[in-house]
Order: C-alpha cells, then sequence, then structure tokens
C-alpha cells in the first residue's frame, strides 16, 4: 500500500509529480532538443520535478553520458525560448542525463538499456517508474515497443508508459495494425499517443470555458448554431521538409489528427467527470459519431489544395512543386477543406468547415461558432446588413475568446454596428503558460491521460479521413490552385456558398 | 487636503476615465482599450511608505489579477481630512495591439477620517466581485476601525513578518480567523516554495517509507524570520503529527541576519532545506541538489495569495499551532 505523503497541500502546491526516468529513442533528433529537454529543463526550473527524476536518450551515435549532456546544454541555451538558464538548475538536472547507444532493431540495445536502468534506479531512486518516448521516425515505433517488450523492459516494479508521436499509421489498417503491436508489449492504458494541440492551453480552456459555466451550454446545439468553422493556418511553407510533407499532406497531418480533436473537444457532450475514462469517452463518441463521406460526398464537401509560386510583400515565394526535395508533379495535399456533419441529436444539419493549410494568409489557429440569426430584422430600416452573432475560440497567436453582437451606434436613430466583447487569455492571466510538451510530458508522469488520444479516436478519426483520402488519390486536382499568400483555393469558397456561407478572414 | 470625499464623484472620474482612454486610443490607430478587472483590491498603506515601489508592485499583479485597485495612504494624526485622486493603470501586452486598463483610485485619509472611510470605499468596490483588503499598516489592523473593512472583505492579507511584535500579531490574526474572515499572512506564503520542496522529498518511495522515523525537527531562523520560523516548524510538527509521528521540535536563532533553514532527522534519514544565493539547497543524506527560489517579492507572494480566494485550511491549522509555539506556557 502507497505511503500517504504528509507534507502535502493541494491548495498550494503543483500536481504531485511521481519520480521517474524518461526514457527517449531519437535522442539526437530535432524533436528531443528543440522540444522535449527544454520542456524538460523548464520543469526542472520551476521545481516541478521530482528529486528521482533521470532521462536517458537513446540514438545509434554512439556517445558518452557527458557527451550527451554537453549536446543537451546547447540545446536548452538554444530552444529554451522564454525560460532563464540556470547553471545551478542545468548542473543538477544534467546529473540525472544518461545516455545508451543502439540500433532500435537490435536487441543487445533493450539489454544495456535494462542494466542501465536497474543503475539508474539505484543511483537516483526513480523507483522503478518508466516512461519511454518514441521520438523517432514512426516506422520504428512497434520495432521499439517489441524490442522493449522481449527484454522485459516494458514491464518492471514500477509504472511504464509509453508515448508515441504521430502520425498514428497512415490510413485505419495501418493505425490498427500499429495499434496491435504496440499492445503485445504495452496496455492500452499504458499507451499514451501525444497530440500536441490538445496541450495548448488554450485548447484546454474550451473545455473549462463549455464546462465550467452555465451560460454557454444551452446556446451549444443546432436550434441556435448556424455552423461552425475550424481553421488551423500556417503563412510558412513546408521550410525544408518537403520530402517529409510530400508523404504526409495537409489532411494526414493536420486534419485526421490535430484538427479532429479540437473539433471533438469543440463539439462532445459534457463529460460526468474530469476524470480521463471519462473525457476520452465523450470525445471518441463524438469521433465516432462524424458521418464519413461517401464518393459523391467528398466530391462536394471537399477540397484538396496546393500553393503556387507568388510574390508576397515584395518577395517571391516559390510553390510547393518548386520547394527543395519536393517532386515536380506532386500531388500533395498542402491546403485541405472539408465539410463534415455530427449525426447526434446535439448537432444533426449543423455543417462543421475545417480548412488547413500552409502558405495562407497568416498564422491563425480558431474555432468560430456562428449563431443563427435574430429571427426578425426590426432594425434594418438604416440599411444595415444583418451580422450573426460569433464566438470565436482563438488558439494561437493571440489566446482568447471573442463574443461578437450588434449594438447601438451612440447618437439619435436606431443604427447598429457589430462590436466584439474580447477576453484575452494572455492579458488576463499574466503568468506565462507552460507549452504544450510541458503540460503532457508532465501529464504522463503523472499518469493523467485525459489530452492524449486513445486507440479509439485514432480508428474513429481514419474513419472519417479515408474516404477522403482515397477519393482524393483516385481524382487528382488541378495544382497549384491557390497562390501562396492567399486563403486557399476558390473551390473551397465556393464548398460555403453553396450553403450560403463564407469563410471568416481572422 | 479636503476634508470630504464623494463616491459618486469618484465613479463619475473613473467612468470619465474609460472614455477618455477609448478615445486615446483609436486616435493613436490602436484598437481601442479593453477594459480588465477581476476583484477589488483595497490596499491599506502608510502614508510614509515609498509610493512608487508600491505603485510598481500593484501595477505588476494587475495583468494576472485585473483589479479595481483602491490605495488607501493613511496620514495618522492630525485633522480630519480625506482626498482622492483617480487614474488607470494599462499596458500593452507584447505582440498584441490592444491596451488593457486597469482602475486605480487613490485615496488619502487621516486616522481621524477613519471611521468615514468605509462608506466611501463600499460604493467603490466593484459589484459581484471579491474585496481583497491588503492590510500593509499593520498600525491599522490593530485599531478598532479595521474590524469594518475585514467584515466587508472577502480575505485580508497581512506580513506579520514586519510587525514589531509579531507575537501579538499572531495573536490578533489569529482571533481574526476565528471570528470567521478570511486570513492570508505573506510570511507563510513565502514558506510555499520550501514546503512544496520538503513535500516532494517524500513524493520518493524510499524516503517515504522512511518518514515514521523522523524524531527530530530543527529550525533556524535570523533577522525578521521568526514568524516563518514558527509556521515552518508548526506545519512539520503537525503533519507529521496526524500522520502519527511525534517529532520532536527545537527553533532556534541563528547568527546570520534573514537566515531561514530546516532539518529533518531520524534514523537512516536526514533532510535538510536551506536557501543559498537564490537557490533552494536540499540535502538529502549528504547528496544536495538545488532549484531555482529567488528572494521572494511582495509581488511574487500578492500573486500568490490572489489566486486563492478560499479559506486555507492548512493555514488556519498552522497559525493556531504557530499562536500555541510562541507562548508555550498556554498550551
Amino acid at each position: 500500500m502507497p505511503i500517504e505523503n504528509p507534507f502535502q497541500d493541494p491548495l498550494r502546491f503543483e500536481r504531485r509529480v511521481p519520480e521517474c526516468a524518461v526514457v527517449i529513442f531519437g535522442a539526437n533528433g530535432d524533436l528531443t532538443k528543440r522540444k522535449l529537454l527544454p520542456a524538460l529543463y523548464r520543469l526542472a526550473y520551476d521545481r516541478r520535478l521530482s528529486a528521482g527524476f533521470a532521462v536517458v536518450g537513446i540514438s545509434r551515435t554512439p556517445m558518452s553520458d557527458e557527451a550527451f549532456r554537453e549536446k543537451m546544454l546547447e540545446a536548452v541555451k538554444q530552444f529554451s525560448e522564454d525560460t532563464n538558464f540556470d547553471e545551478n538548475v542545468w548542473n543538477a538536472f544534467a546529473a540525472g542525463l544518461y545516455y545508451v547507444a543502439g540500433d532500435i532493431g537490435d536487441a543487445a540495445l533493450y539489454r544495456n538499456l535494462a542494466t542501465r536502468l536497474e543503475q539508474i534506479e539505484s543511483e537516483r531512486h526513480t523507483g522503478g517508474n518508466v516512461l519511454f518516448y518514441l521520438s523517432t521516425q514512426p516506422s520504428q515505433y512497434a520495432r521499439a515497443a517489441q524490442g522493449l517488450g522481449a527484454a522485459g523492459v516494458s514491464k518492471g516494479k514500477g509504472w511504464r508508459r509509453l508515448v508515441v508521436e504521430k502520425p498514428f499509421g497512415h490510413d485505419l489498417e495501418s493505425a490498427r495494425e500499429l495499434s496491435d503491436r504496440l499492445h503485445e508489449s504495452f496496455d492500452e492504458s499504458e499507451v499514451y499517443r501525444i497530440d500536441h494541440y490538445l496541450g495548448k492551453e488554450t485548447v484546454q480552456n474550451i473545455l473549462a470555458f463549455r464546462f465550467g459555466n452555465g451560460i454557454f451550454e444551452p446556446l451549444w446545439n443546432r436550434r441556435y448554431v448556424n455552423h461552425v468553422q475550424i481553421t488551423g493556418a500556417e503563412s510558412i511553407g513546408v521550410e525544408g521538409r518537403g520530402a517529409y510533407y510530400q508523404e504526409a499532406g495537409a489532411l494526414d497531418d493536420m486534419i485526421q489528427n490535430h484538427l479532429l480533436q479540437v473539433m471533438a473537444t469543440i463539439a462532445m457532450e459534457p463529460s460526468a467527470t474530469f476524470r480521463a475514462p471519462s473525457v476520452r469517452d465523450e470525445r471518441s463518441k463524438l469521433l465516432r459519431s462524424i458521418r464519413p463521406m461517401t464518393p459523391e460526398e467528398v466530391r462536394v464537401n471537399t477540397v484538396p489544395g496546393q500553393y503556387g509560386p507568388a510574390s508576397i510583400g515584395g518577395k517571391d515565394v516559390p510553390g510547393f512543386r518548386q520547394e527543395p526535395g519536393v517532386d515536380p508533379q506532386s500531388q500533395t495535399n498542402t491546403y485541405a477543406a472539408v465539410t463534415l456533419f455530427v449525426e447526434n441529436w446535439r448537432w444533426a444539419g449543423v455543417p462543421f468547415y475545417i480548412r488547413t493549410g500552409k502558405r495562407l494568409a497568416k498564422r491563425v489557429t480558431e474555432i468560430s461558432i456562428q449563431y443563427n440569426e435574430a429571427p426578425l430584422h426590426i432594425f434594418d430600416q438604416d440599411g444595415a446588413e444583418s451580422e450573426p452573432n460569433l464566438l470565436i475560440v482563438r488558439v494561437q497567436p493571440e489566446e482568447g475568446i471573442s463574443l461578437k453582437f450588434r449594438s447601438k451606434r451612440p447618437g439619435s436613430g436606431m443604427m447598429l454596428r457589430p462590436v466584439s466583447m474580447d477576453f484575452n487569455y494572455g492579458s488576463s492571466f499574466g503568468e506565462r503558460s507552460p507549452s504544450a510538451y510541458e503540460t503532457l510530458l508532465l501529464d504522463a508522469i503523472v499518469g493523467d491521460a485525459t489530452l492524449y488520444t486513445r486507440q479509439d479516436m485514432v480508428e474513429a478519426s481514419w474513419s472519417v479521413v479515408e474516404p477522403i483520402q482515397n477519393y482524393w488519390r483516385e481524382n487528382p486536382a488541378e495544382f497549384p490552385n491557390y497562390p501562396a499568400g492567399s486563403w486557399g483555393p476558390a473551390a473551397a469558397d465556393a464548398m460555403l456558398a453553396r450553403r450560403g456561407h463564407v469563410w471568416r478572414k481572422p | 487636503m479636503g476634508t470630504t470625499v464623494a463616491p459618486e464623484k469618484i465613479l463619475k472620474e473613473l467612468s470619465d476615465l474609460w472614455v477618455d482612454s477609448g478615445k486615446q486610443g483609436q486616435a493613436e490607430g490602436g484598437a481601442g482599450v479593453l477594459r480588465a478587472c477581476s476583484m477589488t483590491l483595497l490596499v491599506l498603506a502608510e502614508a510614509g511608505e515609498d509610493t512608487q515601489d508600491l505603485g510598481e508592485t500593484i501595477a505588476a499583479l494587475m495583468p494576472e489579477h485585473p483589479a479595481r485597485a483602491i490605495l488607501v495612504r493613511l496620514s495618522g494624526a492630525g485633522d480630519r481630512s480625506l482626498a482622492e485622486r483617480v487614474y488607470s493603470q494599462c499596458w500593452m501586452p507584447f505582440g498584441q495591439r490592444r491596451q488593457i486598463c486597469c482602475e486605480q483610485v487613490e485615496i488619502t485619509a487621516s486616522d481621524a477620517a477613519l471611521a468615514d472611510l468605509q462608506s466611501v470605499v463600499l460604493p467603490l468596490t466593484v459589484a459581484d466581485l471579491p474585496l481583497i483588503v491588503w492590510c500593509r499598516s499593520l498600525r491599522l489592523f490593530a485599531m478598532p476601525e479595521f474590524r469594518e473593512f475585514a467584515q466587508m472583505a472577502h480575505k485580508v492579507v497581512i506580513d506579520s513578518a514586519s510587525a514589531p511584535d509579531a507575537v501579538a500579531l499572531l495573536e490578533r490574526a489569529h482571533h481574526e480567523v476565528e471570528r470567521g474572515i478570511m486570513l492570508g499572512d505573506l510570511s507563510w506564503t513565502i514558506l510555499t516554495r520550501w514546503r512544496e520542496m520538503l513535500a516532494q522529498v517524500f513524493e520518493n518511495h524510499q524516503n517515504a517509507a522512511h518518514v515514521a522515523r523522523l524524531a527530530q525537527i530543527d529550525v533556524e531562523w535570523g533577522g525578521s524570520r521568526y514568524v516563518p520560523a514558527l509556521y515552518l516548524g508548526a506545519w512539520i510538527r503537525d503533519s507529521l503529527a496526524a500522520a502519527g509521528v511525534n517529532a520532536k521540535l527545537q527553533i532556534s536563532r541563528a547568527a546570520d541576519d534573514e537566515h531561514l533553514d530546516v532539518q529533518l532527522t531520524g534514523e537512516g534519514i536526514a533532510v535538510k532545506l536551506a536557501r543559498e544565493d537564490g537557490r533552494m539547497v536540499v540535502t538529502l543524506n549528504g547528496a544536495s541538489q538545488c532549484t531555482n527560489l529567488p528572494q521572494p517579492t511582495d509581488y511574487m507572494l500578492m500573486r500568490e495569495e490572489l489566486g486563492i480566494v478560499r479559506h486555507d485550511p492548512v493555514f488556519e491549522r498552522t497559525l493556531a499551532s504557530a499562536v500555541q509555539l510562541a507562548h508555550p506556557i498556554q498550551q
């Protein structure tokens, strides 16, 4: 029976963080250097990690513990954007950094790792708890999990958890196959599929906004909501990752995971409790309620896009096909817009428009809920256009929530104009928000899977996306179909216009 | 100095302030100003306090705890007099176009006018939001007039460490808590990171297994750290007692100024927490580890207190024990 800590004070203290070792496969990679180590260092800086904490880096390059520490020191100094570097904090943190070299396909790696973990356990008192983080090529996930299982490292005297980065397969079948292979060594409850969008403060705030207030939920259904727009736009191109991106595309890279998860958070039913199984059940139910499209529906309700060259602010910008490493005939979608319908009583008939793309007019992620117009326009004598109420949840770059409504213009007469009531997350809470990786890493360490994706959600998402993938593959579009720096293809505007709607220009 | 202050006039001035700020913001090509408010913060300070320093602390709190701040400056003995001024505190969040502004009202009052002050402050509080009283004047805290402010407040915050007679102040604070006042003491807040670090040590299963063997608690203090030392000792002793562990507590004075450290010892375990050069050093069985722990400022401490507008049972229990520790004869 675990011994209760007599010194805990939940009102004042941050969450309790158990001792553990984090084993990172792909420790020499970009994600480790840019995100994982800076996030772990920040957690140490903020005193969020327990004293018995260690990191074991794994990659093929032979390296001593000391050389690994030096490498990670450089990474932390370079990529910790808003954290002061404190040498003493670093020294204490770095004393818990270890390195094991080896090939993921080689059984010897896992034997060495097992020995090292035992040694670390006795030196650092990590309690036998281990969080494995797969930050490798997706093709290595299954082999790493199997290697851990075969060496007996996937089970131990403490807890064992496995964090997996997206993509979780490239279609429904491969997602199931990956899952089956992970489950050979880890139970589903031990698998943490990370979607960093869910770690963003504002995405979490959607839950607080919806289920922490009584005023909004009655308006959150087909009776009042006309349609919902979800935008995940990037102004940059593929930034040297053309070869990788051409295998993925906007639909798989953004909609299948991030934006469908955001949609699930916006549209899910209230959860009975704020515990992981309950919240994930509701999110999963919502994803399973999205109607998969027939080929004819895909033709009408989706638009693929690819950016062509353009001049932005006097600077010539290449098209996708001109990017380094990209096939000049590439059919990869750098833009995707889809219209989805949720088949449940709350949302029946309400279109959910989702769009994402690279090289769009600006970098913005937001959810816009457009309400039905007032049933009677009694103030229309001045010829003012009707302005529907909008509730906008801004995820990035300015995090917050705005409500747009009409108000009387000062002066005589009854002239209305739209005004915006803004809640700005950054200014209302001046505190620094933790990065998504800080939040999610800490969640995994404490065993809170609320913000992680479960296998049934992955499968439900692929069930929605796969018919679109198939149709687009079988019916190649005329690319490029939008200039860099624009808001996407004209066909995407036409897709909304058919229902009398227009895309918001954030 | 005037002799009267009309709340309605202040409210009108506040309203005009927003109209002016809005016009100014739009004229400068910005997106106007955004008014933010999550509470009324009533700061009671002596007129002799550094105005700029206090103003900066209040301003620093605003982005995280936007409030209508009412600063009452106590001018001491003399004729009955009250005076006020109204201004706004604005800031532009990084990378954004819109200014965020909070209201500030400054009222100067002589002791003779204290009785009138409540009737001025009450209409100025923002409806439906909590009123937090930060009583920096321990002289006022000890006066009967303070009771009126405490009754209005959702929470009262003091700093007992700065009191000339800390024990008397703790007794008074304990008395207020017993009357149902929600109280915060910055001398307790200062210990949050210490307590958290100690708790973290015992998150480790091996260390947790030694809790029952802890037999001795030694707290050393210097300078103005007497109250934090009492709190820390009382809290550790009570926490262990709640777990069925009776450890002996020793609180002693160190030669160094502003010194505070604590050591817990028992068979097979020795834990020491000490501050060294802006860092917390935790030594467990001879092995040390340090983390960032900047010198706490009023801003940092108030930031934490303003985030807790509810009874803090751990603090209230510890306050009662600290009063007993300070007066062992009463036990």
